[in-house]
């Protein structure tokens, strides 16, 4: 098939059997690859009891159709599995080298089963796959472990690692790859070490069988072309993401002191240009790509050893530097690399320990939770003592292992209030207060508050802020087309940065695989995952759904207390509203349940059978479902 | 004077390029900043992430030379 590995791999962790199954065509077709497949597996076989720790959980690794094809930003790799912090589908995933290298060893999808007794990895040699023991390994962070892996196994080898947080559950433990590349959201780390699976290591040495190889050189040579010369790939190669910090103070969405206002004081010490004057050493890209938007960087803090990291990207800046506080973008960078080589995602583990400052500061933690340490704002021995705690579940890191609404649940005293995540996952890296769409955004996604899932904050800034009205649409586009780059894996820099279309990845796949695919298609597909996804956290969680899709307190009912976003925030009648509209231009009932109607043009009336067995279907919408739907549904506003 | 003001994504329409698919060529009398630039062009500051001139980070308060090319930056889709 070409385009595709053309095998499905199937690890039983607790007998050692390994299944190998041609890669269905419909499946391939159907799906996509990636987030594609991983929420078709999940939704035919984890049962709908399984502990997301337990056993019973899948742990899946998939590329996407146009991974490792040399098409523009084929990079990316996909993990999945039901998430502990959200107990719903999750799929997260990176760039690096890793995709391409599966893709080349011959696989599509890779599922782990069950447990293993004892700490393992998983070594794939194209088509030799072994499980083999990883006890010299278990307890290593996670960028130590792969620099010793590429010593043990040889440096052709593209490795993943889990890190201690990862063994331990910590329920937003990420997987590491390529020495900064992460598969950082849902927990997916943590799934992975309740198998007791330590690391992957993959070399693939094969050809990817590719329908037209003329067309989809020519097509990537113009692409090349005419991105190279792009305005904008100086300053994305000069600073990365990094650029945009300075933007999200000056418009009230910079996450500063856990979400408490949107403007840091000190935001110029952790912006972009800090890091390219202070801590850049180089830049750094993933297989197929010349943005080069990875930074590679040097913390150089006195008392501490000189701490090379990749990063910091946007999100840590936002997350790990100004909801905490901090005052240094070297800070920035060490806090950077204790999340790396522990295994935690730093986007949750920045809102969590953000959060657990907020705690301290009100008397709600105390020194004696922390060991006796304090847990000031800014302070970058108080953080580094709290992330240790939480990697180990260690004191108040048990409780703060759980995220911020887990954390929360457990310390009481008002504390969700100023929780801020949707569903279990902590917001990203922007206030929502001035900014609806995001908010809706967040509360709306599948895998909990994720942007990667719908960045709306330039459609509040080009529809008008302060309105619920318009929002809808515009959300539920992004959510179709955003998570389609998760589902053919492959990075969205250079769609919504460099002017690629959407419909030359397209003709990308075309030439990949033969198939005569549109635009209009591949967004059928992605609406056709999200509805899936959805089914899948109803019958998981119960309904009515719409107790789920809520946003936290301090995003509906505080003001912004200064700064050039004062005053603004979104109000509880004002979310309902878009809420409303939302599920009515998704084709959902009012409690946000899919319809037969939807689920049916979808092609999902299974799905739709099973939602009503358990109650959950949604009520028939009077008029019906809204006619547009897919490519057609992009609103005027973009 | 004369400047060249170059951009991409979601910023280039609102720039109306004419020299290229990306650049726009301005003539504007005495030494403005990028910011009342915008402001004559009808473009929204928030629209702008920031400039990017001679290799380097440009504030909207920056006044652009005789000749120069000024990159406007959109805020970034995330990341």
């Amino acid at each position: 098939m070409d385009g595709f590995g053309g095998t499905i791999l199937r690890i039983n962790l607790e007998t050692g059997d390994i299944e190998r199954t041609a890669t269905p065509p419909d499946l391939a077709r159907g799906w996509m690859g990636a987030r594609g497949f991983i929420a078709k597996t999940l939704y035919d076989e984890v049962p709908r009891d399984a502990d997301p720790l337990g056993p019973d959980n899948l742990f899946i690794m998939a590329p996407g159709v146009i991974t490792g094809s040399f098409a523009p930003c084929g990079s990316k790799i996909g993990f999945g599995c039901i998430s502990p912090a959200t107990n719903g589908h999750a799929d997260s995933n990176m760039g690096g080298m890793l995709g391409a290298e599966v893709k080349y060893a011959g696989y599509d999808m890779v599922i782990f089963e069950r447990v293993s007794a004892e700490p393992v990895y998983l070594v794939i040699d194209d088509e030799n796959v072994e499980i083999r023991p990883a006890g010299d390994y278990w307890g290593m962070g996670s960028l130590d472990l792969e620099k010793r892996m590429k010593e043990d196994l040889g440096e052709d080898f593209q490795i993943a690692t889990i890190g201690p947080a990862g063994e331990n559950g910590v329920v937003f433990s990420c997987i590491t790859h390529d020495f900064g590349r992460q598969a950082g959201r849902c927990g997916v780390g943590a799934v992975m070490g309740s198998k007791k699976v330590k690391a992957i290591a993959v070399r693939g040495t094969r050809s990817l069988p590719v329908r037209d190889l003329p067309a989809l050189t020519k097509s990537t040579y113009d692409i090349i072309q005419r991105t190279k010369t792009h305005p904008l790939m100086e300053p994305w190669q000069k600073y990365g993401t990094a650029l945009f910090v300075g933007w999200a103070n000056e418009h009230g969405c910079f996450p500063t002191k856990n979400f408490q206002t949107t403007f840091h004081e000190h935001w110029e010490s952790i912006s972009g240009e800090r890091l390219a004057e202070e801590v850049l050493v180089t830049h750094k890209a993933c297989f197929g790509c010349w943005m080069n938007c990875g930074k590679y960087s040097v913390a150089k803090i006195p008392g501490k050893p000189d701490t090379y990291v990749e990063g910091p990207e946007y999100e840590t800046i936002a997350l790990c530097g100004g909801s905490c506080g901090m005052k240094d973008i070297h800070h920035v960078a060490y806090a950077n690399w204790l999340c790396d080589n522990l295994g935690l995602d730093t986007m949750s583990a920045g809102n969590t320990i953000g959060f657990a400052m907020e705690c301290y500061e009100k008397g709600i933690i105390t020194k004696e939770d922390l060991d006796g340490h304090e847990l000031k704002w800014g302070d970058i021995d108080d953080f580094e003592n709290v992330v240790r705690m939480i990697a180990e579940r260690r004191g108040i890191g048990e409780a703060l292992s759980y995220g911020t609404k887990g954390a929360a649940e457990r310390l009481g005293r008002g504390t969700l209030a100023f929780a801020s995540q949707a569903k279990g996952m902590e917001f990203s890296g922007y206030d929502t207060r001035w900014y609806w769409a995001q908010l809706l955004s967040y509360c709306t996604a599948d895998i909990g508050a994720h942007h990667n899932r719908s960045w709306a904050i330039t459609a509040d800034v080009q529809i008008g802020q302060d309105t619920w009205k318009g929002k809808a649409p515009v959300v539920i586009y992004l959510q179709h087309i955003r998570p389609l780059f998760d589902t053919w894996c492959c990075c969205r820099l250079f769609w919504g940065e460099l002017d690629v279309t959407p419909e030359e990845h397209v003709d990308t796949i075309h030439h990949l695989t033969g198939w005569d695919v549109t635009m209009e298609e591949c967004m059928l597909v992605s609406e056709k995952i999200w509805n899936l996804t959805r089914a899948h956290y109803l019958e998981r969680n119960g309904g009515p759904g719409r107790k789920f899709d809520v946003a936290p307190a301090r995003h509906l009912d505080e003001p912004i207390p200064d700064g050039p976003a004062e005053g603004h925030k979104v109000g509880r009648e004002n979310f309902e509203r878009m809420l409303d509209d939302y599920y009515y231009n998704r084709g959902w009932d009012h409690e946000g349940h899919p319809t037969r109607e939807v689920l049916d043009i979808l092609g999902l009336p299974d799905v739709a059978d099973n939602l009503e067995s358990v109650g959950l279907l949604g009520e028939p919408i009077e008029g019906g479902v809204p006619k547009v739907r897919g490519e057609r549904l992009k609103p005027k506003a973009m | 004077m004369t400047i060249y003001l170059r951009s991409g994504g979601k910023l280039k329409a609102h720039l109306k390029p004419d020299v290229d698919q990306y650049t726009r060529r301005l003539v504007v009398d005495g030494n403005p900043t990028l910011r009342e630039i915008l402001d004559d062009l009808g473009i929204p500051h928030a629209y702008v992430a920031f400039a990017f001139a001679g290799g380097t980070f440009r504030r909207l308060d920056y006044r652009p030379s005789d000749g120069e090319t000024i990159t406007l930056q959109p805020p970034v889709s995330g990341g």
